[in-house]
């Protein structure tokens, strides 16, 4: 007969204190129970939807863990242990915010340390690129030492800036 | 400075097309369970004809724990093979069906017409589903003697199946 009571008294709800340990929070009931409901619902993945919260999907799966989320916050467990009880059954995968320990750190870190590498590739290659001497340059009227090459030159220029005779004007000083 | 460009880039790609290649190696089908090698989640339930509360407790016989409903095709497919095994390993393993998310009346006619073998278990708001990850139905846990979770399998079984994972459960049992 106890046995068969402690038996009944597990259809109630499972075990979760055996995985979790015992409520570590101040049970909470009415309106903060209801918002606290729905705040912590959407952070729990629905495990048979595409992506959306058990705040949010109206699956029969989603509704129940809903339902035991308002149980065992009714009963004192803080969101931690309420999330660590579904993790426990599903992994990591239930947490629709990946904690940001071992490999998931990468995705916090990883554009972090592409941004600053990318910051010092563009500074070395800036600082690295070949200064240019102006006075090297040749002048605007330099012209090739072939002869036939430099009366083509003279004939665009003419053509395109307008020199007269493809000779640049003197420049007022 | 080429050579500093190449070595960021393996860096930086490196990781990716581990995880990307890890990925391609496994069964799209197969779904990871973080019980499986960890104790069983202990539940008592009332069963669908009314009987006496039925439970999975740390220890006792090697037990196997079947989700499943009448919606679900490949549940109907292999609710023979489950029947099969469970009159074959009568004595030496438990076996247990819980329903998911399906109503007590159409469960009641299915097994009319198709015979239980086993304990069927009501599972009120899906609390036991979910001790257990359950994703989808049907999923089955093979629990050995000491209560752990030594197999999951995710969708129907076959003679061949089940026959396997109960040898290696029943293995070193009395």
């Amino acid at each position: 007969m106890i046995a068969q009571l402690a038996l009944l008294a597990a259809v109630s709800l499972p075990d979760v204190s055996a995985v979790v340990g015992p409520p570590s929070s101040t049970p909470i009931s009415g309106k903060a129970l209801e918002e606290h409901t729905e705040q912590l619902s959407d952070t729990i993945r629905c495990p048979v939807c595409q992506g959306s919260s058990v705040g949010d999907s109206p699956s029969e799966m989603a509704r129940n863990m809903k339902q035991q989320v308002k149980e065992l916050l009714a009963l004192g467990f803080d969101d931690e242990q309420i999330i660590v009880y579904f993790e426990a059954s599903y992994g990591e995968f239930i947490r629709l915010e990946p904690s940001k320990k071992g490999l998931n750190a990468l995705v916090w870190l990883a554009p972090l340390v592409a941004l600053v590498l990318g910051v010092i590739l563009v500074l070395r290659r800036l600082s690295g690129a070949p200064k240019v001497d102006h006075s090297q340059q040749p002048s605007q009227g330099a012209l090739p030492d072939d002869p036939d090459l430099a009366r083509w030159v003279l004939k665009v220029r003419q053509e395109v800036f307008g020199w007269p005779d493809g000779e640049p004007p003197e420049e007022a000083s | 400075m080429n050579r500093t460009v190449l070595i960021i880039g393996l860096v930086l790609t490196a990781p990716l097309v581990w995880i990307l290649a890890s990925g391609f190696g496994k069964n799209p089908h197969a779904i990871d369970s973080p019980l499986v090698g960890r104790a069983a989640p202990t539940f008592a339930l009332r069963q669908l004809n009314g009987g006496e509360t039925v439970g999975l407790t740390q220890g006792g016989q090697p037990t196997v724990v079947n989700f499943w409903a009448t919606w679900c095709r490949p549940c109907v497919q292999e609710h023979g093979v489950l029947t099969a095994a469970a009159a074959r390993y009568r004595g030496k393993v438990k076996f247990m069906g819980i329903v998911y998310e399906d109503t007590e009346e159409r469960i009641r006619a299915y097994l009319k017409r198709s015979g239980a073998a086993y304990p069927t278990l009501i599972d009120e708001a899906g609390k036991t589903a979910i001790a257990y990850g359950v994703y989808g139905v049907p999923e089955t846990f093979f629990i050995d003697a000491k209560g752990q979770i030594l197999y999951k399998h995710a969708g129907p079984l076959n003679p061949q199946s089940i026959e396997g994972y109960l040898r290696k459960l029943t293995q070193g049992s009395p």
